[in-house]
């Protein structure tokens, strides 16, 4: 039988207190029936893949190359929509979902750090949509590039975009997260802030730009090709690579340590059922 | 002797509402019950000694330590919630496994001990199955094996019978009577006054967020000056009896029941009471078949403090 | 001594079944709901802007000598014609406005009930599956109407105020009921639309995700189609413009793309199908776990 002085003994410990959260929500994350539903819509960019390329077998002379389609439709509608969604799903459940679910308790009274909870979870979701998207991606890639496979040079700008899409993924979750908790709204304001904002101040010249996330997730991609695609222009400054790194893993950084910091110190009143 | 709970001058206010007002107790080894009405306080109070809720006036200190932000301390405290939520897509097996494994048990240990701790609630059969599918009753019994699995020292359970069959809910006062006995501590919270007797006599009264009374409930009768003590008789002359002790001063009301063979009196001085009682049965040559105190009860108690204020 | 002798007796009215009666509640309750959300009346009085701005663009249409330092000419955009209507009533903006509404209104319409283990309740009573549904399409249909319908009539009854005569009702008298049956199928669509992922999940702030996420993903890949095939059929992928084609239709214009709009309202029928048929098989008053 445990005692009180056994207490002393027991430390919570920051990182295994953490790895026990991740293990947690990325196996809840998994078997989830509505994560699922969630993950499967990274099905549609392969299915727009296949049809691409299901046209071009069938009528031949494609308009444009499956590495430019590639790079310029599949990778901006993961960019501009996928992740957003999958991020603001995920990110603002961090913790609403416990307080809405009541499942709160359950965690908040075990010997865990409060601070590991975020990080633990974040970690988990951050990883499944990661995996997913990457995996997404890498299948529209292959679809895509069928008859190129052979050209080592190909697979760089899949490794990039990977990261570029991890790094997104990273930076929407940290943001999302913190405002999954100082608002009961988030998923309206982080719509609002996906759809609105991130899109909006793209069309300003300058220094305004950098203001929107991303802004330096393009930065880290080439130059877009303004030809025929209309509905995707925007005068983008880049800012350069090392920096743009550095601002998004600030601000994972930043609103990672913000949500852990107000968890600690916020209370959650869960309405009795 | 340190208590393992104690909380000085303790109060909760959400916004302009009340929830805890100056609580200021303290809780050592035993089981105790946290008893009061719906809205009383009572999940407040124990949110509070739980840490997730901060006081906003006075402290609340747990094995001598302030619990808020304190998550060591949870290595040896258990807490049932009232709330019935649980991560539903996971089996009760795999559920009641996780927390352990948040215990910071090995995988081993946790499965190990899930099993016992199944076993004992009657959930083995039903271990595999999805918590969605699981009945009232069965997701009850699951909180409460998330509260015991990990043998803490401190339990704390906010109405832990609610949906239990009645061979459950014997099994499970019986369970919590046993963690007294070892000296554990065991909170208990309730507005089922029978099922807080029948785990214990020490109590907290709580009603609109104040401690109305705390301590041995024939202690806290005793308190209760205000209220005279009904004493019920029956013997086979009742009226002479009834005509014997109406003279008496420390006799308030004398009054009798349907029942032919019963009276029952109201006096604020027992003992004075039952010292004139012997001596008329003696006189009267009484045959007396029971003395009892209808009132001497958690109920009466309850009411009488209740019906106060 | 049985109950009956002691003066119990049978009621030996009649229940009276009215059918409006039977819905109203749930209405009733959905609307009083909204409104106790916070930022709601904030957005719902906002919501009222664009139909505020094209009422004003009908007084400067009717007062055009006034207007004369800032306006040169008669713009296009100021002829109050069917195609002002379709203007306002077709335009992307509006549209995404109504999207945003049934994410404030209905996310959680039937996503709560599910979460709350409510529909038992509700079918305890005499309330059918249609009531039930009937009562939560009401409500989400008094705020659609209050956008499209109120407005429309109000743009031509303010028009023949403005105008002092009757010529524009007799130039377009079909117009009215264009609005009616315009505002009619953008209630029906939206309404079923929400109603449908509201009772896929229990969660409303997922049910919000998935009718902002679905509607807007309709149009960008409708938009990564059509940039590569440039194939006109393909404006059958995107839920705004098969909802634009069918008013452009409904106000007597040119159609944005050069598809029958028969199409366009088929393929929205056969959602709101679908989506019907979703509702039955997810409404129930028990759910069987397995």
């Amino acid at each position: 039988m445990s005692s009180l002085a056994h207490l002393e003994k027991k430390k919570t410990l920051f990182f295994p207190s953490v790895r026990d959260i991740f293990k947690f929500y990325f196996f809840l994350g998994l078997n989830s029936r509505r994560s699922r539903l969630f993950l499967l819509s990274s099905i549609v960019p392969i299915v727009i893949a296949a049809i691409f390329k299901g046209s071009q077998i069938l009528y031949g002379q494609p308009r444009f190359s499956g590495l430019f389609i590639y790079s310029n439709m599949i990778m901006m509608f993961f960019l501009h929509f996928l992740i957003l969604i999958m991020t603001l799903f995920f990110g603002s459940s961090v913790c609403r979902e416990e307080v809405d679910g009541s499942t709160l308790p359950y965690l908040v009274t075990r010997p865990l750090h409060k601070m590991a909870f975020i990080v633990g979870k974040y970690a988990a979701s951050t990883l499944l949509v990661g995996l997913t998207v990457t995996f997404s991606l890498a299948i529209c890639f292959l679809i895509l590039n069928l008859t190129q496979l052979g050209e080592g040079g190909i697979y760089k700008v899949l490794a990039r975009d990977a990261g570029v899409l991890f790094l997104g993924v990273m930076s929407y979750m940290a943001l999302f997260t913190f405002l999954g908790i100082i608002l009961k709204k988030a998923i309206f304001f982080g719509l609002l802030f996906s759809f609105g904002w991130e899109n909006i101040i793209q069309y300003f010249p300058g220094q305004t730009q950098r203001f929107a996330v991303v802004h330096y997730l393009k930065s880290l991609l080439p130059a877009m090709t303004q030809e025929g695609f209309p509905f995707l222009l925007f005068r983008l400054e880049p800012t350069p690579l090392a920096q743009s790194i550095l601002t998004l893993l600030g601000i994972v950084i930043f609103f990672l340590g913000l949500s852990c910091a107000l968890y600690a110190w916020k209370e959650f009143i869960i309405d009795s059922k | 002797m340190n208590p393992v709970v104690e909380t000085k001058n303790l109060s909760k206010y959400y916004g302009n509402v009340l929830g805890l007002s100056d609580v200021s107790v303290e809780i050592h080894p035993g089981v105790v019950g946290l008893l009061g009405p719906n809205g009383a306080g009572k999940s407040t109070f124990l949110k509070l000694i739980t840490g997730q809720l901060k006081p906003s006036l006075g402290q609340v200190c747990v094995f001598g330590q302030k619990i808020w932000n304190n998550p060591q301390l949870f290595a040896d405290i258990g807490y049932c919630p009232e709330t019935d939520a649980f991560f539903e897509d996971l089996s009760g097996w795999q559920f009641l496994t996780w927390m352990l494994q948040l215990h910071h048990f090995s995988a081993c240990q946790a499965e190990e001990k899930a099993n016992e701790v199944l076993g004992f609630l009657h959930l083995a059969e039903d271990k595999d199955r999805l918590i969605r599918s699981y009945s009232r009753g069965m997701r009850q019994r699951l909180k409460i094996a998330q509260a015991i699995a990990h043998d803490p020292q401190l339990i704390i359970l906010d109405e832990p019978l609610n949906g239990l069959d009645p061979l459950g809910r014997r099994k499970v006062i019986k369970y919590i009577r046993k963690m007294g006995e070892e000296g554990r501590t065991v909170i208990v919270s309730s507005h089922v006054l029978p099922e807080i007797e029948a785990m214990t006599k020490k109590i907290i009264l709580i009603h609109q967020g104040k401690i109305f009374a705390s301590g041995n409930i024939h202690y806290i009768r005793e308190l209760i000056d205000s209220h005279p003590h009904i004493i019920s008789i029956k013997c086979n002359q009742v009226r002479d009896l009834a005509a014997a002790l109406i003279k008496a001063e420390e006799v308030i009301k004398v009054f009798f029941t349907p029942d032919p063979q019963e009276v029952q009196i109201e006096t604020r001085q027992r003992d004075v009471f039952f010292d004139r009682l012997q001596k008329l049965i003696l006189e009267l040559d009484l045959n007396v078949e029971a003395i009892t105190s209808p009132d001497d009860n958690l109920q009466a108690v309850f009411d009488y403090l209740i019906g106060e204020k | 001594m049985s109950i009956r002798k002691k003066g119990y007796s049978h009621w030996e009215g009649q229940l009276k079944e009215s059918a409006f009666v039977a819905w109203f509640p749930l209405t009733r309750l959905g609307i009083k709901l909204a409104f106790q959300k916070r930022f709601f009346k904030l957005f719902f009085f906002s919501a009222f802007l664009p139909a505020l701005i094209f009422l004003a663009g009908i007084y400067v249409s009717e007062r055009m000598e006034d207007f004369r330092f800032m306006i040169q000419g008669q713009p296009s955009f100021l002829q109050i014609t069917p195609n002002y209507f379709k203007a306002y009533f077709t335009n992307s903006f509006f549209l995404f406005l109504l999207v945003l509404m049934m994410i404030f209104v209905g996310s959680g319409l039937i996503a709560d009930d599910l979460k709350f283990k409510a529909l038992q309740l509700y079918f305890a009573r005499p309330l059918r599956k249609v009531d039930y549904l009937l009562g939560k399409m009401a409500t989400l249909g008094f705020f659609l109407l209050l956008l499209s319908l109120i407005p429309g009539w109000i743009f031509v009854l303010f028009k023949l105020v403005f105008a002092g005569n009757f010529a524009f009702l007799r130039s377009y008298p079909w117009l009215p009921l264009a609005v009616v049956a315009y505002s009619l199928i953008l209630t029906l669509f939206f309404a079923i639309y929400t109603l449908t992922l509201s009772a896929l999940s229990s969660n409303s702030r997922h049910v919000a995700l998935m009718i902002f996420g679905i509607y807007l993903a309709s149009d960008i890949i409708f938009g990564i189609f059509y940039q590569n095939f440039h194939h006109p059929y393909l404006v059958l992928l995107s839920l705004k413009l098969n909802l634009q084609q069918v008013g452009a239709a409904l106000f007597g214009e040119k159609l944005f793309y050069p598809v029958p709009w028969g199409w366009s309202l088929l393929l929205l029928i056969m959602l709101m199908g679908l989506g019907l048929a979703i509702l039955n098989r997810r409404i129930r008053s028990v759910e069987v776990v397995k």
